[in-house]
């Protein structure tokens, strides 16, 4: 027999689902061409020879072990996240600290934060290579010449470019970061420090053992955005690099970006686009598994 | 009662105006068709279809753009049209061209690119609509009027390894470009240095550059594509190894470690590294000529047609202090430089082929150039006509105080199609200018870079089935 | 420690507080300021070396994009950037707005409900933000062509719910968990449906952190570049599409390219200016559950 109550029981058990529907449908409809894309990446589909087309099982994927190229994209991919991420996090630690002080004109400067993010990264490249000429054409060495260093070679040498590329993806996101950390420590309640204070702690101390702990999961926030964005960086090293010099910024979008776009070889991009995702998730997983413990040990 | 006279008044005039310019619409419409109009074919025969333009960013484009609407009205054809920087619209070409939707009927191409589009059949020959009476009036277009070498070099007859020059033609040439040596006339002469005639000369007149006048002794294009190989490089090694050298032997193997092609690159590399500019790993080719342009270069192997920029007084540091010359040769003595042309090509999955064609004759006939030339920059003419043209002999004329017109004439009787036809032309390029990245920043010798770069050359002409 | 002392710790700091500030602000604005300056610049200014910044400003760079024909110096630009613009709105808009109707409903499921599978699904929703673009690109190029979605609005809506979709419901359902169970069972008590608590409780209370996930929402879709480069045609190119326009083949254009930036950064200013308040608080509201 079902009363209007159990009725309703089952309505509220598939109500979830419900809701979900239309977001997923959305998505769903995008698993095909991913599913396509997967397909492509076990073929040798090579755009101007139509006629070559087969299916190669991995083929791809175990090429692409071999190729030296490869390794090296993979070595700067996780190379740069990690350095990107703990600049970005450190440095948006300190500005975020900085800002949550009571400082004058702070809330003129946070609203001035979010410009760099109304910029598309393609157009802050295109412009940072302007002002990163290698000679004092550029404004940035012309600038620091009135401190008496050297001309840069910003975009000429590999160890300029890679550092080149940090700083243009630094000032882009920077103010994410550090508007995350800040609404982090605002959300942070009085009584820890109080009771920290009561217990004669220092400033250090209290950075320590009250600030940071209770900032983790925000913390751990920040770095999951800024991990996932930085194994995928593409427009600002496209705009500048594209890659090179000498192969040193090139990372595995970047690669599979060649391979796709300029040599058409999609079976070939494919399958290195497909072992980026495989990294990406494996990265999130895990940062979402600590996530998860941050924020319980908050509680 | 006044203000309905006024009412009035203001009508009439309003309506006079509106018929005023109606009637001096038609008749600015007659004067600039009236060229057209000579062509003893009708215009009006593919009334109504609709026509997409692919086209590069390019002087040529920008010169058209505002005579697309006279072109509807001799014609009656509607055209969209699609402008992008070169790199993204190769990519959104070809794939374009590969599914074979025919979303661009009449395309921007060129003889190095037509390689990788006639094998698997993308773009339609066009001499049936040139021996067709109803499509050309071949006295009219006169395509006789176009320099030979370029009409050659848009002409393949789909055999890799050779055939340029033989076969269909597959594009109409807008433009011409070959490679010249650019260089400092005011420091040259202050310094006394030499110009060039060998590479050994060329390495210490930028030497000397560098030292006298404290700027990079030559720029030149450098980013790891191969743009970087493709224009003073190339041209130089041929001239050097006196056009005997390819980069594929007569079997198709890579052949980029012949050894003069180590020594030539070895000079070429150190003189970059030496008296080049810090960044020239990170030049796109419009960084080498503006820098040049800005004054910072004392020499460069490039486009010929970059002088348009280096004599624009508007906005060139240097207008009328630069001297042109051929590139340096080897001992043989004769230029070999490289040749390239944009040109309109017609889309195999083009719906209105014969209303694609007669938007390419229009667009290629010689008042739509003349005009492209003389106001809009689109340098160097494809039709001797248009060079010869008092108005253009002028402005060329001067560059270089007559120094560019010669060396370019000059150039033009031995320049040729650098490279040996086949559709991964530009995967050796790029392939090409990593190694020479590797011998810049001296992580491998130049032998072994280039044969390196000739093992990768082989195993990607192996994997597409060009090689057996 | 004698007050003079105090005084002159109290006076470093200030000073050191200050000179953290304009480091700060230069390292963030100066970027924008040369863009500001280079678009104001004529031809010459602009590679001039060393850097002008004394120069005759110019409006030329702005008139040719509006009005097309460059006063001299150029060959004459298209006047499609006001085109641009608007397809630029249109898109992210409709984009956002898209995101959000679907999003609420799967966000209010994902927070308040439990059902198996959820923290499943919640990974897959998310995941998809992080497949690179590339995967995509030429498979919905070749679909979009074959069921005519290619260069249309509507295609690229749908497009860029890949950038905008999972991170609307992943910051959603943050927001909905801060929201307190109490104030959800006192509304369900008082008699409302599951809808009820919804339109009347939640979507209120969370305001500014919908207002929050629509503005960043909406930057996303506006600075998309490679979606729209295959996905779009010239009638549907957005700004981001049209700035690389201005590199031509014998000069790049840079004094209008950096106009077309400044104008195209015009909408996204405006809307973080009008929720500068709740940007901050919103961003990591639902942080910790």
């Amino acid at each position: 027999m079902t009363t209007p109550r159990s009725r309703r029981r089952r309505r509220e058990r598939f109500l979830p689902y419900l809701l979900l529907a239309p977001a997923l449908i959305l998505l769903v409809g995008m698993l095909y061409p991913f599913g396509l894309g997967i397909y492509y990446s076990l073929t040798s589909y090579w755009l101007q020879y139509p006629n070559r087309f087969r299916f190669v099982w991995f083929d791809n994927y175990v090429d692409l072990l071999g190729e030296p190229l490869f390794v090296r994209a993979l070595e700067f991919t996780i190379g740069f996240t990690l350095v990107a991420v703990a600049v970005q996090v450190g440095l948006g630690l300190a500005v975020a600290l900085f800002l949550h002080a009571r400082i004058p004109g702070r809330s003129a400067i946070r609203a001035l934060m979010l410009m760099p993010l109304m910029i598309p990264p393609v157009i802050t490249a295109l412009m940072w290579k302007i002002m990163m000429a290698s000679t004092n054409a550029g404004i940035l060495n012309y600038v620091l010449s009135f401190i008496g260093v050297d001309p840069i070679n910003w975009f000429g040498s590999t160890q300029g470019a890679i550092v080149s590329v940090l700083i243009i993806d630094t000032w882009g996101n920077l103010p994410f970061v550090a508007l995350i950390l800040l609404g982090g420590l605002q959300a942070i309640p009085t009584e820890p420090y109080e009771a920290a204070l009561v217990d004669g702690a220092g400033p250090v101390a209290m950075l320590r053992y009250v600030t940071l702990p209770l900032l983790s999961p925000f913390i751990v926030l920040a770095v999951t955005f800024r991990a996932m964005d930085s194994l995928r960086i593409f427009d600002v090293i496209y705009a500048t690099t594209a890659g090179g010099p000498n192969d040193a910024t090139t990372n595995l979008q970047i690669m599979a970006y060649q391979y796709s776009f300029q040599w058409y070889q999609m079976g070939k991009g494919m399958a290195q686009a497909i072992v980026l995702l495989l990294l990406v998730v494996m990265v999130s997983y895990l940062l979402m598994r600590l996530w998860n413990r941050a924020s319980e040990s908050t509680q | 009662m006044r203000l309905q006279r006024q009412w009035r008044y203001g009508l009439l005039l309003t309506g006079i105006f509106i018929v005023g310019g109606w009637l001096s619409a038609f008749a600015q419409d007659d004067h600039t068709l009236a060229y057209y109009r000579q062509a003893k074919i009708n215009w009006r025969q593919a009334e109504g279809q609709s026509l997409t333009i692919g086209l590069n960013k390019h002087p040529f484009t920008e010169s058209l753009l505002p005579l697309i609407p006279e072109f509807r009205r001799l014609t009656g054809i509607n055209v969209e049209y699609l402008i992008l920087p070169e790199n993204e619209y190769f990519t959104k070409l070809v794939a374009d061209l590969s599914q074979q939707r025919g979303e661009f009927s009449v395309i921007m191409t060129g003889p190095m690119r037509n390689w990788q589009y006639v094998p698997p059949d993308w773009i339609v020959p066009l001499d049936d609509f040139l021996n067709n009476p109803n499509l050309t009036d071949r006295g009219w277009f006169n395509l006789e009027d176009f320099y030979t070498a370029l009409i050659a070099a848009n002409r393949w007859n789909g055999k890799t390894g050779g055939g340029v020059g033989e076969g269909p033609l597959y594009s109409i040439p807008v433009l011409e470009e070959s490679y010249i040596l650019a260089y400092r006339k005011d420091i040259f002469d202050q310094y006394s240095i030499k110009v060039p005639t060998t590479l050994d000369e060329m390495a210490e007149a930028a030497r000397q550059v560098k030292k006298n006048a404290g700027i990079a002794g030559i720029v030149a294009r450098g980013t790891p594509a191969i743009g970087t190989v493709a224009t003073g490089f190339i041209s130089g090694l041929k001239g050097y190894t006196d056009g005997q050298w390819k980069e594929l032997d007569d079997k198709l193997a890579a052949n980029l470690h012949d050894p003069r092609s180590v020594k030539y690159t070895e000079a070429w590399v150190t003189m970059v590294r030496e008296s080049g500019p810090p960044n020239w790993a990170n030049m796109q080719w419009y960084d080498a000529m503006e820098a040049f342009t800005a004054g910072q270069g004392g020499m460069i192997a490039d486009a010929d047609f970059f002088a348009a920029n280096y004599e624009d007084p508007k906005k060139s540091k240097i207008a009328g202090k630069v001297g042109y010359t051929l590139i340096p040769t080897g001992a043989g003595g004769n230029p070999h430089s490289g040749l390239w042309t944009w040109a309109l090509g017609i889309s195999k999955a083009a719906k209105n082929k014969e209303a694609a064609w007669l938007f390419v004759q229009w667009a290629t006939s010689q008042s739509t150039l003349l005009n492209a030339t003389i106001n809009y920059r689109n340098y160097n003419p494809s039709r001797a006509s248009i060079t010869n043209d008092p108005r253009v002999q002028e402005i060329m004329g001067a560059w270089g105080g007559g120094s560019y017109l010669k060396t370019v004439a000059k150039n033009l009787e031995t320049a040729r199609v650098a490279w040996i036809p086949q559709p991964e032309r530009t995967r050796l390029g790029d392939i090409w200018a990593r190694a020479l990245h590797e011998v810049y920043f001296q992580r491998m010798p130049a032998a072994d870079a280039l044969k390196k770069a000739s093992g990768e050359v082989d195993k990607v002409l192996k994997e597409a089935g060009i090689k057996p | 420690m004698t007050s003079r002392a105090v005084s002159y710790q109290r006076l470093m700091r200030q000073v050191a507080i200050a000179l953290a500030s304009v480091v700060l602000l230069v390292w963030t604005v100066f970027p924008f300021v040369w863009i500001l300056l280079t678009s104001l610049k004529s031809p010459g200014d602009i590679i001039s070396v060393p850097p002008t910044f004394i120069f005759t400003p110019t409006v030329d760079n702005y008139a040719a994009l509006v009005v097309g024909e460059q006063r001299g110096q150029y060959a004459s630009t298209r006047p499609d950037f006001p085109r641009y613009f608007l397809n630029s709105m249109i898109i992210s808009m409709g984009a956002v707005a898209l995101s959000v109707a679907a999003g609420i409903p799967a966000a209010y499921a994902l927070a308040r409900f439990k059902f198996p599978g959820k923290n499943a699904l919640a990974f897959v929703l998310l995941s998809f933000r992080f497949v690179p673009f590339i995967a995509f690109v030429i498979p919905l190029y070749i679909l979009y062509q074959r069921f005519g979605l290619y260069n249309t609005h509507a295609g690229l809506i749908l497009a860029y719910q890949l950038i905008t979709l999972p991170f609307t419901v992943w910051m959603l359902r943050s927001f909905f968990m801060e929201i307190p169970m109490e104030i959800q069972e006192a509304a369900k008590i008082d008699g409302c449906s599951w809808l009820g608590v919804l339109g009347r409780v939640i979507l209120p209370l969370s305001a500014p952190g919908i207002s929050v996930t629509v503005i960043l929402g909406f930057m996303f879709c506006w600075n998309a570049f490679n979606y729209p480069l295959m996905l779009a045609g010239r009638q549907t190119f957005p700004v981001t599409v049209g700035a690389i326009q201005f590199i031509s083949y014998e000069q790049v254009l840079w004094g209008q390219m950096a106009a077309a930036t400044i104008v195209a950064a015009l909408p996204q200013l405006l809307l973080s200016l009008m929720v500068q308040k709740y940007i901050v608080r919103g961003l990591t509201m639902g942080a910790v559950k």
